[in-house]
């Protein structure tokens, strides 16, 4: 799984500050207007962002890296946002109601919102943009949020009918991430699914003025925002590949923000002068560090039936005999230390971690339910009463006599291109050893642990990650027995009460049943421990205090590339 | 030239070709043969739904048969095949990751970003290479020979990586040279000589890195070639004849010493192609190395595919110019 980054994208959103005056090397065009206004909200400016990717397209159909996404949340505007606290606020839409069918909604939008080449946004727009979405299976992401919209029609410039082909509890969340195009220049293109959309015309706070693959994305506020204009003139996101580069461009005034460098380099940037490290739980999201047990039960293992579609690989269902015994994982859970992972991993800058939700998605996380203890010796103990010992004294338990297996030796698999998992995998395998079990680690790289795990079900354990949106429902769908076979379901866990919750939550209209299902989901989850999370990331991030003051210091935070952020900055002088 | 020079041309240019379409067929067989599929490069990912992958799949034409297709129809409508027919039309496909943009654009642009760095570097590593190990080897066994080896072993032995990370930290703190990139973004207000100090300025270390990497190895090629071509018995003549160590130098022994040089000169230039990958990581230079790591770690095999093709094609040609120039510089081989 890769970590997407989209969590750390949304988190990274808020920051939008404008640059104060002409910082670093040189002299930007937008050097003007800094220091206007005395006494009132200073203006101006180029804020300049480190990062180490870059946006793999300008096209938000088509755009799969967090990168991407960090652009499209500036440039573009949604029907519906949400804050820090994790509450569903207007964008572009004003108001949204659902009759009583509970299928028929009706989407009211705001009538001063002009694209940045001028032309007013209607509601035409956004019926054309939801259904461009919808309608291309090649849009990655785009296409998934509004696949139970059946029916959309124009009532007028300002208001919008929906019609859903069944009830859902997620209009909200289905909206955050439609960006409005502007049908006046889409509907013109031939085939949106490889348009580069190279000027890219949205309704944001900032508009585009230049693109260059690989190197850097340039944007300039918007005069006309119906928000209002941003204080600053410009943000800049620069490319800079190497760690401690970035690192030495923040310090040197290269540049004023970065999200992303080692957790090594928190104290160097904690010392430098000028320089300020705002850590926070992730609001509406968050990434999460997995340890997945292959629990694929013998009759669900995927077969080339012809008759069962979508299945392409023949599972292989290789887990060690031991991994199915609950009681196992239970005492693997107890011999966790979480905290020794937070610290050795990420500089002890993470959330212990509990269910697939993290503790940034506010009420979906259930915050009364107790996870297991860190007990090495009650670990020690349910292995003993479960049949595990270890008669030969060699420190490993051995099988049942029932079992297939001679020793509770497991094989560990993580992604090679990781930064902390190497090391945390050696951390844990020194922890689960002190209850007898032996880890054979072994990193591979992501598309070799893609083919052994799912839907091929081919090793024991695997140390992975994952990144959550603001609404739990796609997350929770790993541990479906439906897609055991499809290759999203990384255990091959499957339990018909756990179905049969989602597909409630799935359809449920009050929010607090809703809620009330997903936590008991995640208690399904916790007592048969197909997963063991030992944390949620924290966004970490680093700025200069010298160029730009009024960064929101909430905590949990969207992130400081956030419009949220950017929007409200203003130079320092 | 020898009579058979002609002859020896056609063979080279013969066998160049061929080269380069062995390395096309290879290169296509590898991306096939690693295992991880590009449809699914977006990550795991609930949303990356199964209809998805299998549109992406069928637009990349993954669901064609690699080879030969033998189930009816066309035997020629395979991967492979198509492959061959776009490579003929100049179209080197569009890459997986950045599905808007053709890897002919993508390639071009790096492999000119990429020349700005690599060509300045070489140039000047050459030069002063040559003119060190020429010094070296004319001043052998006094200090000047040892600092000048000392100094080529150390620099040739370094770390590429290394000495760009300390020649950043130097430079970004010390000089107030930029950390990365290839211009100023935001633009440079002013006129061209402007713009044109401001890429200066960025390329100033990438360079010095580059060049100072490179000098070693021309310098010890140098001198040791000079040194072999001082042992020949015509130089013995020369001294017997009364010439100055200089005119020995400028007229006889250094245009012999080159020949080695030439190969060496030649080879790099090809490699020069495939970006000076370190440096670029260090620096976050746009070239190609950066394009062609990216690609690996993203499985984006049309990029990877263009990238190693002109790599492949470029080192060809290089060595076949070497071939070529030896031939003329040395008349004794193209006879052979």
């Amino acid at each position: 799984m890769r970590f997407h980054r989209f969590a750390s994208l949304i988190a990274g959103l808020s920051l939008m500050l404008a640059a104060c005056g002409g910082q670093g090397q040189s002299q930007g065009p937008a050097a003007s207007g800094s220091g206007s206004g005395e006494g009132e909200g200073q203006t101006g400016g180029t804020l300049r962002v480190g990062i180490g990717g870059s946006p793999d397209s300008l096209n938000p159909g088509l755009g799969l890296l967090s990168e991407s996404f960090e652009i499209y949340e500036l440039v573009y505007d949604t029907p519906i946002s949400i804050t820090a606290e994790g509450e569903y606020e207007d964008e572009l839409a004003t108001d949204w109601v659902v009759a009583d069918d509970g299928v028929t909604w009706t989407v009211t939008l705001r009538d001063d919102v002009t694209f940045h080449d001028g032309e007013p946004l209607t509601a035409s727009d956004l019926k054309f943009t939801l259904e461009l979405y919808r309608d291309h299976e090649e849009f990655p992401y785009q296409s998934s949020y509004p696949d139970v919209f059946e029916t959309i029609e124009v009532v007028s410039d300002t208001e919008l009918t929906i019609v859903t082909s069944q009830p859902i509890g997620n209009f909200e969340y289905r909206m955050l991430f439609m960006y409005v195009l502007p049908e006046h220049i889409w509907s013109a293109v031939e085939d949106p699914t490889t348009f580069e959309n190279a000027e890219m015309i949205g309704t944001g706070p900032f508009k585009l003025t230049d693109f260059s693959h690989n190197e850097f994305t340039q944007l300039a506020a918007f005069d006309g925002y119906h928000g209002g204009r941003p204080n600053i003139d410009e943000v800049i996101f620069q490319r800079i590949e190497n760690p401690d580069a970035r690192v030495t461009a923040l310090t040197t005034g290269e540049i004023d923000l970065l999200g992303e460098f080692p957790v090594t380099a928190v104290p160097t940037l904690r010392n430098a002068e000028n320089i300020e490290v705002f850590i926070a739980d992730v609001a509406a999201g968050g990434s999460l560090t997995d340890i997945i047990f292959n629990v694929v039960e013998p009759a669900n293992c995927p077969t080339d039936d012809p008759e069962t579609a979508d299945v392409d690989e023949t599972g292989i269902c290789s887990a060690h005999p031991a991994i199915s015994d609950v009681q196992v994982r239970r005492a693997l859970a107890m011999a966790t230390n979480k905290q020794e992972l937070i610290d050795v991993g990420e500089g002890g800058l993470a959330t212990a971690g509990l269910g697939l939700v993290p503790v940034g998605l506010g009420d979906f996380y259930p915050s009364d339910l107790e996870d297991y203890p860190y007990d090495v010796a009650a670990a020690a103990q349910m292995l003993e009463d479960a049949g595990y010992l270890d008669s030969d004294g060699n420190g490993v338990r051995e099988c049942r006599a029932d079992q297939d297996c001679e020793t509770l030796t497991f094989r560990l698999n993580y992604p090679s291109d990781s930064d902390t998992l190497p090391r945390e995998a050696e951390v844990i395998a020194g922890q689960w050893a002190q209850v007898g079990v032996t880890l054979e680690i072994q990193g591979i790289d992501p598309d070799t642990l893609t083919s052994i795990c799912c839907p091929a079900f081919d090793y024991d354990v695997i140390m992975w990650g994952w990144g959550s949106d603001p609404d739990p429902q796609f997350l929770l769908g790993v541990l479906l027995c439906s897609e055991v076979a499809t290759g999203f379901s990384e255990s091959g866990y499957c339990n018909p009460a756990y179905d049969a919750l989602y597909e409630q939550q799935g359809v449920e209209t009050d929010a607090q049943t809703r809620i009330e299902q997903i936590h008991e989901m995640q208690r399904i989850a916790l007592e048969d421990v197909p997963y063991i999370i030992p944390y949620y990331s924290q966004t970490v991030v680093a700025y200069r205090t010298d160029t730009f003051t009024g960064w929101p210091p909430a905590d949990p935070s969207l992130g400081l590339t956030d419009p949220s952020s950017l929007r409200v900055i203003q130079p320092a002088n | 030239m020898a009579p058979s020079g002609g002859g020896y041309v056609l063979r080279k240019v013969g066998w160049a070709l061929v080269t380069v379409l062995v390395v096309i067929t290879f290169n296509f067989l590898l991306f096939r043969v690693l295992p991880g599929d590009p449809a699914k490069a977006g990550g795991k990912d609930p949303r990356l739904n199964p209809a998805t992958a299998a549109a992406l799949t069928e637009r990349f034409g993954l669901d064609k048969q690699v080879f030969l297709d033998l189930d009816g129809g066309n035997p020629l409508d395979t991967q492979y095949f198509a492959y061959l027919g776009a490579l003929a039309r100049g179209d080197l496909g569009e890459s997986y990751v950045f599905r808007d943009r053709n890897v002919v654009d993508l390639l071009g642009e790096a492999l000119v970003n990429t020349l700005w760095l690599v060509l300045p570097s070489q140039a000047m590593s050459i030069v002063l290479g040559v003119m060190l190990g020429l010094v070296a080897a004319w001043k052998r066994r006094t200090g000047v020979d040892v600092a000048a080896l000392a100094f080529s072993l150390f620099m040739w032995s370094l770390p590429t990586f290394f000495l760009g990370i300390i020649l950043l930290f130097v430079g970004a703190n010390w000089f107030d040279l930029p950390t990365s990139g290839r211009v100023t973004i935001g633009g440079v207000a002013g006129a061209w000589w402007d713009n044109l100090w401001d890429i200066g300025r960025h390329l100033l270390l990438p360079t010095l890195t580059l060049t100072l990497v490179l000098l070693g190895e021309y310098m010890l090629i140098m001198r040791s070639s000079v040194l072999e071509v001082f042992s020949e018995d015509y130089i013995l003549t020369a001294r017997a004849k009364g010439l100055s160590t200089y005119r020995i130098i400028r007229d006889h022994a250094l245009r012999n010493a080159m020949l080695p040089l030439v190969t060496l000169i030649a080879l790099n230039l090809a490699f020069t192609v495939s970006g000076a990958i370190q440096v670029e990581a260090v620096f976050s230079w746009p070239g190609l190395g950066s394009l062609t790591v990216d690609a690996v770690d993203q499985r984006d095999y049309p990029v990877l595919q263009g990238a190693f093709l002109l790599i492949a094609v470029a080192v060809v040609l290089a060595n076949l110019l070497a071939d070529l120039v030896y031939g003329w510089l040395d008349p004794r081989v193209a006879g052979a």
